[in-house]
């Protein structure tokens, strides 16, 4: 294998026994300069993407998170009055928002004068 | 916000190499790679180390390099077919072929050689990227390059008529 002669090339660590090895064939030498002219030939054509000025193209990415807050925001708002309105539609509630005492389910009456700790007095053992 | 313009100064021609190696077409390219921006804004933790937040970017970035292939398949675009042996020495003819051999490559090899050759990745951050191991990787890179040079034979030969140099160009 002549996968050292890539790993040569990237500046990554090698084996200098296996690179001399791998160099000392006609071939191995002819593939390391095919791969440097690969390099020559790929770079750039990669490059012609990159817009004049490299990384000073306007990011767009800025204006698309500072929309994405914008939604964010409009969204909750939008949330926010849905749930008033649902809490106005609730029975007992005024349109103010302040809601009104719930109706009783039952209802005790102490008469004044009734012992109503005795046990006796209501049959009770 | 900082932090994520400094990202952006530090990777984003990187990434657009990478990405016009990976669709092969500049606009779509420069689209993708401000994606990527969009996700790092939006992320609400980055890396601590430089080497983590490359492998970091560079992760999102083949992910989205995944959907946008997976969403082009389900278009059936056809490829725009171009002959490399008409061997032409116009830059814009050489970025065609240059193209169409990365497109022959599978999606793994490509990813892989474009991390390295387009955006300077090492071996040890491409693995941690592509959940490979470093060995791997570099096994996988010369095989796209092998591959490549069977491509690009009229290209190479045309580009070991000038001088060479051997490291990566600088951005």
């Amino acid at each position: 294998m002549h996968d050292v002669i890539s790993a040569f090339l990237d500046n990554e660590p090698f084996d200098g026994q296996e690179l001399s090895t791998a160099l000392a064939t006609p071939d191995g030498r002819e593939l390391l300069l095919d791969l440097i002219a690969l390099r020559a030939v790929v770079h750039p054509a990669l490059s012609t993407a990159v817009p004049a000025g490299g990384s000073a193209r306007r990011p767009r990415w800025i204006w698309l998170s500072a929309a994405a807050v914008l939604v964010a925001l409009a969204a909750g708002y939008q949330a926010g009055r849905w749930s008033d309105r649902g809490a106005a539609q609730v029975p007992g509630t005024s349109a103010s928002g302040l809601s009104a005492p719930p109706a009783p389910t039952s209802e005790f009456r102490f008469e004044p004068g009734v012992n109503w700790t005795d046990a006796s007095a209501s049959g009770g053992t | 916000m900082g932090e994520s313009t400094t990202l952006f100064r530090a990777y984003y021609a990187g990434l657009v190499r990478y990405f016009s190696g990976a669709v092969g077409h500049p606009e779509t390219a420069r689209d993708l790679a401000q994606d990527v921006f969009v996700r790092v804004a939006a992320a609400s933790a980055l890396p601590a180390s430089d080497e983590g937040k490359r492998a970091w970017v560079f992760h999102i970035a083949r992910n989205i390099a995944i959907d946008h292939h997976r969403r082009q398949r389900l278009r059936q675009v056809e490829p725009i077919a171009i002959d490399p042996a008409a061997g032409s020495e116009n830059s814009a003819d050489t970025a065609l072929f240059v193209n169409q051999a990365l497109a022959s490559l599978d999606d793994l090899a490509r990813d892989v050689f474009l991390m390295r050759e387009a955006a300077g990745l090492s071996y040890a951050e491409i693995a941690s990227v592509c959940a490979l191991t470093p060995d791997a990787v570099r096994s996988r890179i010369h095989r796209a390059r092998l591959q490549l040079r069977e491509h690009l034979q009229r290209p190479l030969a045309a580009a070991r008529q000038q001088p060479m140099r051997a490291g990566l160009t600088k951005d």
